[in-house]
C-alpha cells in the first residue's frame, strides 16, 4: 500500500521550547497508526502540524501526494482530513444533531440567501445531508440523544459525538486525539469497536494518539513512539514493544 | 389538554425540521397572523404609533444584533450607528433617486445593504480580535457614523436644525395609496408595511438559524478552532454575520425613522440606543429569535406601563426622571438576575415553563 501521509523532518518550536525535533514517519493508506509517548512528548502538537493548526519551522508534510510545509486547517478539511480533539471541542451551545450536521458543512453548496429564504438547493441539501448524518448517528448508537444539547451529555458520549462529527465529513484520513481518554472499560471497548469498524469497513486511514497500551497494541497496525519531541520508536506493535528505547522511556532507566 | 405533543410522530426528516411541528402551533400562528393583519390596524392611532410600530422597529434591530452577538458571539455596541446608516440611506435614496425607481420598501432594502457594507468594514477587526476587544471596534463604528452624519450636512439636505421631517410624497409607493384609496402616510398603512418587513426578515433569520449558515455562525461562537478544522472559513463567517446583522439594523433604522417618528434625526441614534437594544437582547435571550422579540417588548413597554401605573394608581407621583431611572434599575436587576438564574433569558424561561406545564402535576 502506498503512503497517504508522510511527515518529513518536522521541527516545531514555541519560542525557545522545542516541542517537536526532526520527526519523520509515514502512514500507509488504510492502516491504523498509533502515536504514543509520555505526557509532553509532542503527540498533540504533531497532529496539529499535520492538519495545519500549527506551522512547523522546518520540515514538510506530504499528504495525498502533495508536499507542503503548511496547510490551512480549512484546506486540510477540504482535502479530506478530519479530526477530534484531546479536550473535546464540540460546539457546546448546539444539539448533537446540529453538531454532527456541522461536520457536513463542506457538502452544503447553497448560498446563505437560499438558506435564508429556504428555497431551492437549501431545502434538498438539508434533507440529503440529514440522511448521511442519521447513518452516522445510527452507527454510533446515539439515536436517543440526537436532540440533546451536547453540554448536557456525559464525557464518554461527548467523545462519541465528536467522533461522529469527524466521521460524517467522509474523510480520507481521521486524526483522533486520545479518543479513549477518561473512559471506563466498556466505553473503551465500544470506542475500539467503532474505530476498528471505521477503519476496516469504510477503509478510512486512522492516526490515533492513545495512552492505553492495551488498546494500542490490540488495534493498531503501526505504532510511532515519541519522547521529549523526538521519535524513539517506529514499527509494528510487537517491534515497538521490544524496543529498548521505548522500554526505557516508559519504565525509566536504572542509574 | 388540547396542546400536546404526544401522538405527533414525524415520519421523515423533512417534517422534523419544520418551524412549527405541531398542528396546534400552526393554528395559533395563522390566528396570530389574522389578528396582526386584520385587527391590529383597526386599533387606535395611539396604540399603533406609541406601542406597536416602535416595538417592530427596535425588535428588528434586536434580531439583527442577535445574529451577530447571540449566534456568532461577536459583541457589538454599534447597533444604533448601523440603524443610523439605515435611516440616512433610506432618506437619501428617497430624496435623490428618481421617483419611478424608488419606493419605501425598495429604499429599505438598499439601505439595509448599505448598512451591511458599513458593518463589514467595522467587522474587519473581528477577524483578528475577539470578545471585549471587539467592542472597541463596534464602539468606534457607533461614534464614527454619528460624527460622519453630523459633519456632512449634505446627508440631511442642508437642513440647519439637524432634523428633517419626511415629506409626505415619500410615502407614495408609486401611487398605490390613491389606487387603493388608503392614506399611505397614516399609521395603519405604515404599520402593515413595518409588520410585513419584520415578519419576512424574522422568517429569514429563523431559516438561517436552522440551516448551514446558522450552524456555521454558532460553531464560530462556540469553538472557532474546531470550526476551522472542519472546513468552515472563520473570517468569512464572521464578516457574513456582520453583514446580515447590520442589514437588519439598517432596515430597522429605516423603519424607525420613516414609519415610526416620521423624521430623520441624528439624536435618536446615540449610544444609549445601542445599549437599550443590547439589554433587549440579553433579557430576551441570546441566540433565540423569539426571545429577541420578547425582550424588545419587555424593555420598550416597561417604562410605559410604569408611567401608566404611576398615573392611575399614584395619581402622577412619578415624573419622567423617576420613570427613566427606575426603568434602568429594573433592566439592571433583570439582567443580573437572568445572568445568574437563567442565562438563556426570557426564551429559556418560556421553554422551561412549557416543559413544566407539559409535566404537570408531576415534577419530572
Amino acid at each position: 500500500m502506498s503512503d497517504i501521509l508522510k511527515v518529513e523532518n518536522v521541527t516545531l518550536t514555541f519560542g525557545g521550547v522545542k516541542a517537536i525535533t526532526d520527526i519523520s514517519f509515514n502512514v500507509k493508506e488504510g492502516e491504523i497508526c498509533a502515536v504514543i509517548g509520555p505526557n509532553g512528548a509532542g503527540k498533540s502538537s504533531m497532529l496539529n502540524v499535520i492538519n495545519g493548526v500549527y506551522l512547523p519551522q522546518i520540515g514538510t508534510v506530504t499528504y495525498d501526494g502533495v508536499e507542503r510545509r503548511s496547510i490551512n486547517p480549512r484546506d486540510a478539511a477540504i482535502a479530506g482530513m478530519a479530526r477530534t480533539f484531546q479536550n473535546i471541542a464540540l460546539f457546546q451551545g448546539m444539539t448533537v444533531l446540529e453538531n454532527i450536521m456541522t461536520g457536513r458543512n463542506l457538502f452544503m453548496k447553497s448560498s446563505w440567501l437560499e438558506q435564508g429564504l429556504n428555497i431551492g438547493r437549501a431545502r434538498t441539501e438539508e434533507k440529503v445531508n440529514r440522511l448521511a448524518v442519521e447513518k452516522v448517528i445510527k452507527f454510533l448508537q446515539i439515536e436517543s440523544i440526537r436532540k440533546t444539547p451536547v453540554s448536557k451529555l456525559p464525557y464518554g458520549l461527548q467523545k462519541r459525538v465528536e467522533l461522529g462529527r469527524a466521521l460524517v465529513a467522509e474523510p480520507k484520513i481521521l486524526l483522533l486525539d486520545e479518543p479513549m481518554a477518561g473512559m471506563n472499560l466498556e466505553e473503551k471497548a465500544d470506542m475500539s469497536c467503532f474505530i476498528l469498524e471505521i477503519n476496516k469497513e469504510q477503509g478510512i486511514t486512522t492516526v490515533m494518539i492513545e495512552h492505553d497500551m492495551g488498546v494500542v497494541m490490540d488495534i493498531s497496525d503501526h505504532v510511532v513512539v515519541l519522547d521529549y519531541g523526538k521519535k524513539i520508536g517506529d514499527g509494528t506493535p510487537s517491534e515497538v514493544m521490544s524496543n529498548q528505547d521505548v522500554i526505557d522511556a516508559y519504565l525509566g532507566v536504572s542509574h | 389538554m388540547i396542546y400536546r405533543e404526544t401522538g405527533n410522530f414525524v415520519t421523515n426528516y423533512f417534517k422534523d425540521r419544520e418551524i412549527f411541528p405541531l398542528k396546534f402551533d400552526k393554528i395559533i400562528v395563522i390566528l396570530g397572523l389574522l389578528i396582526l393583519y386584520l385587527y391590529v390596524p383597526t386599533t387606535s392611532e395611539y396604540t399603533l404609533s406609541a406601542h406597536v410600530i416602535p416595538i417592530l422597529a427596535v425588535g428588528l434591530a434586536t434580531v439583527g444584533l442577535n445574529i451577530l452577538t447571540g449566534l456568532t458571539g461577536q459583541l457589538s455596541l454599534g447597533t444604533a450607528g448601523f440603524m443610523c446608516v439605515g435611516a440616512f440611506s433610506t432618506y437619501n435614496l428617497m430624496l435623490r433617486m428618481p421617483e419611478a425607481l424608488m419606493s419605501l420598501p425598495v429604499a429599505l432594502l438598499f439601505s439595509g445593504i448599505f448598512a451591511g457594507l458599513v458593518g463589514i468594514i467595522f467587522g474587519l477587526p473581528a477577524i483578528r480580535i475577539k470578545g471585549f476587544y471587539l467592542l472597541v471596534s463596534t464602539l468606534a463604528a457607533q461614534y464614527f457614523v454619528w460624527w460622519f452624519f453630523n459633519s456632512y450636512a449634505w446627508f440631511l439636505n442642508y437642513e440647519s436644525s439637524g432634523v428633517v421631517a419626511i415629506p409626505p410624497k415619500m410615502y407614495d409607493y408609486w401611487g398605490l395609496g390613491n389606487l387603493l384609496g388608503v392614506d399611505m402616510q397614516g399609521y395603519p398603512a405604515r404599520y402593515v408595511l413595518a409588520l410585513t418587513v419584520c415578519l419576512a426578515l424574522t422568517y429569514f433569520a429563523k431559516n438561517l438559524l436552522r440551516s448551514n449558515t446558522g450552524r456555521n455562525f454558532m460553531s464560530v461562537r462556540d469553538r472557532d478552532i474546531a470550526a476551522s478544522v472542519m472546513g468552515i472559513s472563520v473570517p468569512r463567517t464572521k464578516l457574513l454575520a456582520f453583514f446580515v446583522s447590520c442589514f437588519y439594523c439598517g432596515v430597522a433604522g429605516g423603519i424607525y425613522s420613516f414609519l415610526y417618528i416620521g423624521n430623520v434625526d441624528l439624536m435618536i441614534y446615540e449610544i444609549d440606543r445601542s445599549f437599550t437594544i443590547l439589554f433587549m437582547l440579553i433579557i430576551g435571550g441570546l441566540g433565540s429569535i423569539s426571545g429577541s422579540w420578547l425582550g424588545a417588548i419587555f424593555v420598550y413597554e416597561f417604562p410605559i406601563v410604569f408611567t401608566w401605573i404611576g398615573d392611575t394608581i399614584f395619581k402622577g407621583a412619578f415624573n419622567t426622571a423617576v420613570v427613566e431611572n427606575v426603568s434602568n434599575m429594573v433592566y439592571g436587576i433583570f439582567i443580573i438576575a437572568l445572568l445568574i438564574r437563567e442565562p438563556g433569558g426570557f426564551a429559556a424561561l418560556w421553554a422551561t415553563t412549557k416543559q413544566k406545564l407539559r409535566m404537570w402535576p408531576y415534577p419530572h
